[in-house]
């Protein structure tokens, strides 16, 4: 049974939230939503859809120190690991495509040998769902049988209703800090958070534009690997990292170290795109994705497919980011029915 | 003539024309816009065959900057047709400057534009209702306030360069002291403003390079960003690696950058790439009289050009 907190308190749960742990929310900023520190008085921006980068930064920054090194020909090298971020922070207001992100890039970074960076920083955050309102004409989690108001991961999971939060803890974490604002909350003697929350239910239902079907696509791209298709699509792509470094399950990364003209230097991994063209780049300078086509087909095979056959969670949590932001309106949903006609053209031309 | 009738009239003007240009094989291809997904979007097709020149359409949302993508359409001994704004044909200018394309491999479908809209701009978002009449060219009134900020001072709505022509040519902006306001505002700020302001901007940079990917002076088949030995640039995203990305990038197109706007339009975080390089044009116009690169194919840009009788030295 969730709890109401009334909208005037939501301040005052910031900045309790802020006092146990660093908080980031969505911020509105030159015209866009970011999750952005929080800061007394600062508060979310009322009308955000969603923001235009993912919180997976927060897990798997676009830049991490992993250890630095020195070298003395007197000695060995010596290597100094970086101890992992153990920071408590709590992300407010992650959607539940973002939340679904997060789930799909848990086995990646926890799986037989998990990593410590992302493994520590998992374990110190609090996720604090917000339900969405309305969807963006690029929104498509419901595709992928995501609820939009239910924040399914979440620590703490809230829906915004016309007057008022609904509030309910999920996890012990979540539990344990909703009871620090046990005075901030009330019960919902009336019973009135049901009747608002399926009118709101109804409201949000009807923003979403038609739906792709993902259903028999990971079938189809099972059978179907070189197919002229690819090389459509690739042919207006620019190359560029938005739709990877916008999404919010992209996880690539690269390794290198920086030296300054010395024997001693740091190693970093930062964020990679698959859609760049040196992603898969070997010493001796053989590609064994050559070109655009190549790339392309990767993102996709890689959403619809190949993170299914590895952890059977899908790849593609619908949030619409890439299909907002491509400059050449590469559109994952119309690729999807794009695929569902080649299939319907498989089938009967059999 | 109302908006609604020029965007049918040229829509209908240019299937027909790219038709017989496939059919009679003047073109091998053709590089125009489809509708996209969504309201407000259109797509870059590339057309081969003539009976699928029912996909090519004419809007104000046409915004993307085509003429990249010469770079992977030409063929030696043969011409791909590409169709081009204003200041996209700007873009075609300096990629024959460049020597990327031979100007017999390409042949040029100019557009007279009356502006592009922003489809960040439309009220409301992305609803259909809205923006359908403006796609479509039923909305019988035309909504500069709706318009890219490049398009309030256009210097070439109609193109520079064509082989055809499909509309009538659209006059110029002649606001010429409006061209550079907000430069003037930027220059106008403190070094600390100055600072601050762009720190703002590059410390938002996720160094995704669809800025250098999408520009028509950057063409360059092994970047400087892409090399990592030595590694002038390296992939780390902070304020001081971002920073030189950016001025990196805005001198290596100095003299060369044709003001399409296109880094601009595309940045997923809405850095406002254009002033960077809008500063450097305006230098060149006070220092050198130099007009906007890519206006005339026989004007060489200001910085890849010399003369013996220059009277300063070469430093
Ligand atoms: S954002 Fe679009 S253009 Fe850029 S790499 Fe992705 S699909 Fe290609
Ligand atoms: S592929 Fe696109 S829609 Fe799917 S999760 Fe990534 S950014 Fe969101
Ligand atoms: S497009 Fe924008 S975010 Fe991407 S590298 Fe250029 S300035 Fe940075
Ligand atoms: S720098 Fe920007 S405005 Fe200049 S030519 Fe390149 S994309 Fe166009």
């Amino acid at each position: 049974m969730p709890a109401i907190l009334k909208k005037d308190n939501l301040q005052q749960l910031l900045a309790s939230l802020s006092q146990a742990y660093k908080l980031v929310l969505p911020v509105r900023e030159n015209g866009m939503t970011f999750f952005r520190p929080y800061q007394t008085g600062l508060t979310i921006d009322p009308d955000y859809i969603n923001t235009a980068t993912s919180p997976k930064e927060f897990l798997f920054p676009q830049t991490e120190k992993m250890l630095s090194f020195k070298y003395r020909e007197s000695a060995d090298i010596s290597i100094t690991n970086e101890e992992p971020h153990a920071e408590k922070l709590a992300v407010f207001g992650a959607r539940s495509c973002d939340l679904a992100g997060i789930a799909a890039l848990d086995p990646v970074f926890g799986g037989r040998f998990p990593d410590p960076q992302y493994s520590t920083r998992r374990d110190n955050v609090l996720l604090v769902g917000l339900g969405c309102r309305r969807a963006s004409a690029s929104c498509f989690c419901q595709a992928f049988n995501i609820d939009p108001l239910a924040c399914a991961g979440a620590d703490i999971a809230m829906i915004e209703l016309e007057d008022c939060f609904a509030i309910e803890a999920r996890t012990a974490r979540g539990h344990a800090q909703l009871a620090n604002f046990s005075q901030l909350l009330e019960e919902d003697h009336s019973g009135g958070v049901k009747t608002s929350l399926s009118s709101a239910r109804e409201a949000l239902n009807r923003s979403f534009g038609s739906l792709p079907d993902p259903a028999g696509v990971k079938d189809f791209l099972d059978r179907q690997f070189e197919l002229p298709y690819w090389e459509q699509i690739a042919s207006r792509c620019l190359g560029c990292g938005i739709c990877t470094y916008i999404c919010p399950t992209c996880h690539c990364f690269d390794i290198f170290d920086v030296t300054r003209g010395k024997p001693d230097g740091n190693r970093y991994r930062c964020w990679d795109s698959c859609m760049f063209a040196d992603f898969t780049g070997m010493a001796g300078g053989h590609n064994p994705r050559p070109t655009q086509k190549e790339r392309v087909r990767n993102r996709f095979m890689h959403k619809l497919k190949y993170h299914l056959d590895r952890y059977e969670i899908g790849g593609c949590v619908g949030c619409g980011r890439c299909v907002e932001k491509c400059p050449v309106n590469l559109d994952i949903r119309q690729i999807i029915n794009d695929i569902n006609k080649l299939q319907g053209v498989e089938v009967n031309g059999q | 003539m109302s908006e609604k009738k020029a965007h049918q009239e040229i829509t209908a003007k240019l299937r027909a024309e790219c038709k017989r240009l496939l059919e009679t094989g003047t073109v091998h291809t053709v590089i125009g816009f489809a509708p996209g997904s969504m309201p407000g979007r259109t797509v870059p097709v590339f057309i081969t065959n003539p009976q699928e020149v029912a996909q090519l359409t004419w809007n104000p949302f046409c915004a993307a900057n085509l003429s990249k993508y010469l770079l992977d359409h030409h063929q030696p001994g043969g011409k791909a047709a590409i169709v081009v704004k204003g200041c996209d044909s700007r873009g075609i200018v300096r990629l024959l400057q460049d020597n990327q394309v031979l100007r017999d491999e390409v042949h040029i479908l100019g557009i007279p534009c009356r502006g592009q809209y922003d489809h960040r701009k439309i009220p409301g978002g992305l609803e259909v209702e809205e923006t359908e009449p403006l796609e479509q060219g039923t909305a019988d009134v035309a909504h500069p306030e709706l318009h890219l900020e490049k398009c309030a001072y256009c210097e070439n709505p109609t193109p520079v360069i064509y082989d055809l022509l499909l509309d009538d040519a659209v006059a110029p902006s002649t606001d010429s002291k409006g061209r550079f306001t907000e430069i003037t505002d930027l220059e106008a700020k403190t070094a600390q403003e100055k600072s601050t302001y762009w720190d703002d901007h590059f410390s938002r940079c996720l160094r995704c390079y669809a800025c250098r990917n999408a520009c028509p002076a950057c063409t360059c088949r092994e970047c400087v960003f892409d090399q990592f030995d030595p590694d002038w640039v390296s992939k780390r995203n902070n304020l001081t690696e971002n920073t030189a990305f950016h001025l990196i990038r805005a001198f290596h197109v100095a003299g060369r950058c044709v003001d399409c706007g296109e880094c601009d339009r595309v940045c997923p975080v809405q850095i406002p790439l254009r002033l960077l390089n809008r500063k450097i044009i305006k230098d060149l116009d006070e220092l050198f009289e130099a007009p906007t690169p890519g206006t005339d194919l026989n004007v060489k840009p200001a910085l890849g050009d010399f003369t013996p009788q220059d009277p300063d030295e070469f430093h």
